[in-house]
């Protein structure tokens, strides 16, 4: 009974094959071991947001842009700053100005060469862009000092500024690009390589490179091409079909890599659990949680590491901390400060008042469904009853705020100052109202990282605050989940923690 | 014809207007601020606040609503919130894609459809009849999507035949381009092709025992000459199921779109729609309502052309 349809596929298929006498496009993963070079084709997970840097997202942008653009400075996957176009930089003692020394051999691929002018023209076209603002809050000004020297002055003593420059918010661009306002369909950088002409908008973007490039041995991909394909089946597939050698991976791919001799890379990427955005006890809603015992309480009654195992396939890491795993911060002997006891959890709640637990509205959108079920269940072993607002996920982030808390998936990041801002102090559309004045311990504690000499007074006050914000359960963090990269044999992926997907230079190949 | 012609474009237009609008103010009652979703998780008050008066949201919404239809008068669909870029230089660029895929399950559809169900009607109960019911109701019960992750898995990772994703434009290699849309042409188009052979052979059966038939038969005309009077009389409902497929296509085309990775106005209203960028939504709507009303226009065009009894209703 399928004889039909498959006649009429075959003969689609014959037809299509006639007419281009060839086999299915894809470059032949294989390397060329003479000259070291190989074509590198990415999987990522999202279609490029702009060419131009300013409007660009750090998210899945990082191999798009880490191609045509060079940044100032590049994270080397741990969270430090590593030169790039700027060959050095130093912090003064007062810490409100950084000067770096700059290359002297780029050139922007219109002609212009890449200095001091250039670097200042960028860095204040950055610090005006809508999205790259956020690494230049604290900028007073830029100012090139000579020709190869620049000097960021700061407004106030800025710990995280050269972590976000890495991160991907450094890139140079062509001054005359930048007064043309073409960057958004023409990108001009002095990166290893050219957008080509070739490409297919939101397909497949294919690259020039350039063979003059200042560090153009540590690029040794051509052709390069990069892929946006949001569905995780689809880079699977790119993969398998030879058509893809590194990809955004999941868990499926992973599973498949020992068989086909793929490698993986995976490191943290997310925190999973519930936010808290009302820890003072201001609103109707989220009076219970302004009192540290029920936090305490919902800190015991989940038990992360199965949640971990059960609906992250273990792909993360259990830890019950805001601080990347692994990383300055933090501490794996806090990991096991809320064991999972659900009668020690009822505890609490009957010391805080709420013996018969208390009902609470939480919103909900299709990619926290998975922890719905849970979330209801331990909070109704806690007499705890939830009512759903159901949204659109576009319309989660600005509703979620609202709420006495939510389930969150957020980004971390690799620089613990920066996790101390976004996570604990300042304002984010995540942490609306951080409530600092709910505990003096905090407020003291975060005023002391900021004030702490970098090194190794600064981390110790980094991990007492650490240390209390769990003491407090300023979260309920399950676990925090791994991104995943596959790819063939010939490559290796260095994942940064703070971006989605790593740059160029964090694709290597193997020795 | 002329005032059956007008009334149709003229049902055409209020449709427009009355979607686009309704599109309009849903959308940003469903997302009242975008500024969140368009910068996603680095979003400061700082950033919003620029972002929100640099795409106008810190404005009325009557007032936004005014200069949106204005501006569409002219023709200018506007910027998209996430990239900045042309709202239609950007459909432009992936309508092709999903056209073109939708555009050859159509034809796959009709050619075949119309093949299998000629043949089926013509001989009701044979074994090609019993095929094509049989098929009818296997391909109607086996999810489009499962049928895209067969072919992709057979033709492309196991045969290496056809690009398991991507898409490559004629411009660039009209082979290329062919391989590209096979699979996801085939995926889209099996379903159709019962559903129209399904539809033409019941009014091929229906006609067959017309008088005009038998008539048609005892002065002795050439096979041939009596199947075309017969298809003019029974195709009618096949070109609806037709017209309404291509409609119905241009949605489906989304799974199919993310399953190959091809860049098509499904990817694109997804990522408008997880992003919050309204404007490119209403583009997309404008775009995909223009169609519907376009292929139905053609459609009682052509109906009304093959039966002139259609232009009175």
């Amino acid at each position: 009974m399928k004889k039909t349809p498959l006649l009429g596929v075959a003969a689609l298929a014959a037809a299509a094959l006639a007419l281009t006498s060839c086999a299915a496009r894809g470059t032949d993963a294989g390397g060329d071991g003479a000259s070291g070079v190989v074509p590198l084709n990415i999987g990522d997970f999202l279609d490029v947001t702009s060419w131009d840097p300013s409007l660009a997202d750090i998210g899945f942008d990082g191999p798009y842009l880490s191609a045509v653009y060079d940044p100032l400075v590049v994270d080397d996957g741990s969270g430090q700053p590593e030169p790039a176009l700027a060959t050095d930089w130093e912090v003064s003692d007062d810490f409100l100005t950084i000067t770096m020394n700059l290359r002297t051999d780029a050139v922007f691929s219109d002609g212009a060469a890449f200095d001091a002018d250039a670097a200042v023209k960028s860095l204040e076209y950055l610090q005006a862009g809508v999205r790259s603002q956020e690494a230049y809050q604290k900028v007073e000004s830029f100012e090139a000092v000579d020709a190869d020297t620049i000097a960021i002055h700061l407004t106030e003593r800025d710990d995280t500024i050269l972590y976000y420059m890495g991160l991907g918010r450094s890139y140079m661009m062509s001054p005359s690009a930048i007064d043309d306002g073409t960057l958004a369909e023409t990108p001009v950088g002095s990166g290893p390589y050219t957008l080509s002409a070739d490409s297919v908008t939101g397909s497949e973007y294919r690259f020039d490179k350039v063979a003059e490039h200042w560090a153009a041995a540590d690029f040794p991909f051509d052709p390069l091409v990069i892929s946006p394909l949001s569905d995780a089946t689809a880079m699977l597939n790119g993969l398998q079909g030879g058509q893809l050698n590194v990809i955004y991976g999941d868990q499926a791919a992973a599973d498949m890599a020992e068989g086909q001799g793929w490698n993986v890379s995976e490191g943290v990427a997310t925190w999973v659990g519930l936010q808290f955005t009302d820890r003072t006890g201001a609103t109707e809603m989220g009076k219970p949680f302004g009192d540290v015992r029920v936090r305490q309480a919902l800190n015991t009654a989940f038990d992360g590491p199965e949640m971990l195992e059960a609906i992250a396939q273990g792909s993360g890491a259990a830890t019950n901390q805001v601080f990347p795993a692994g990383t300055t911060g933090n501490l794996a002997e806090l990991d096991e400060q809320y064991a999972t006891d659900i009668d020690r959890a009822k505890d609490l709640l009957a010391e805080a008042g709420y013996a018969d637990g208390f009902a609470v509205t939480m919103p909900m959108a299709p990619p926290f469904q998975p922890y719905q079920a849970t979330v209801e269940q331990v909070l109704g072993e806690l007499g705890i009853t939830v009512t759903w607002d159901e949204y659109q996920f576009a319309d989660y982030m600005g509703k979620a705020p609202g709420y006495p808390l939510f389930i969150a998936v957020l980004s971390m990041d690799g620089d613990p100052v920066a996790t101390v801002e976004r996570q604990i102090a300042t304002p984010q559309w995540y942490n609306p109202t951080p409530g600092l004045e709910a505990s003096a311990d905090v407020q003291e504690q975060v005023d002391a990282v900021f004030a702490a000499e970098p090194g190794d007074a600064q981390t110790a006050a980094i991990e007492q605050l650490n240390r209390t914000v769990t003491d407090e359960a300023w979260f309920d963090v399950w676990y925090q989940a791994n991104n995943m990269f596959v790819s063939t044999s010939d490559f290796t992926v260095t994942p940064v923690v703070g971006t989605m997907f790593p740059t160029l230079r964090h694709i290597d190949l193997v020795e | 014809m002329l005032s059956f012609t007008i009334k149709r474009l003229l049902s055409g237009v209020i449709l427009l207007v009355v979607v686009a609008t309704g599109t309009f103010f849903l959308a940003h009652l469903a997302i009242p601020d975008p500024t969140l979703g368009l910068l996603g998780s680095a979003a400061t008050p700082e950033s919003q606040a620029a972002l929100a008066q640099k795409i106008g949201t810190d404005r009325p919404l009557l007032a936004q609503y005014g200069d949106w239809v204005a501006a569409m008068l002219q023709g200018d669909f506007g910027e998209s919130w996430k990239n900045f870029q042309p709202v239609a230089a950007q459909i432009g660029s992936k309508l092709p894609v999903t056209l073109s895929i939708v555009t050859a399950a159509v034809l796959l559809s009709a050619v075949l459809g119309g093949v299998l169900g000629t043949a089926a009607g013509l001989r009701p109960g044979s074994w090609i009849d019993r095929v094509v019911q049989a098929a009818s109701v296997i391909l109607f019960a086996l999810p489009g999507f499962w049928i895209a992750l067969v072919l992709v898995m057979l033709f492309a990772v196991q045969l290496q035949w056809f690009p398991a994703v991507g898409y490559t434009p004629p411009t660039q290699s009209l082979g290329g381009w062919l391989q590209s849309i096979a699979l996801p042409a085939i995926a889209l188009a099996l379903g159709a092709i019962v559903m129209v052979a399904e539809q033409l052979r019941g009014g091929v059966v229906l006609a067959d025992r017309q008088d005009y038939v038998r008539t048609l038969r005892s002065r002795g005309l050439p096979r041939w000459r009596i199947i075309v009077h017969l298809l003019r009389n029974a195709s009618p409902a096949a070109l609806t199921v037709l017209a309404l497929m291509f409609v119905s296509l241009l949605s489906g085309a989304v799974v199919v779109e993310q399953i190959f990775a091809l860049p098509g106005i499904g990817a694109v209203t997804l990522g408008a729609s997880q992003n919050g960028d309204i404007p490119m939504l209403l583009g997309v709507t404008v775009i995909t309502v223009v169609f519907v009303v376009i292929v139905n226009f053609l459609l009682d065009l052509l109906l009304g052309w093959i039966n002139p009894k259609a232009r009175v209703q």
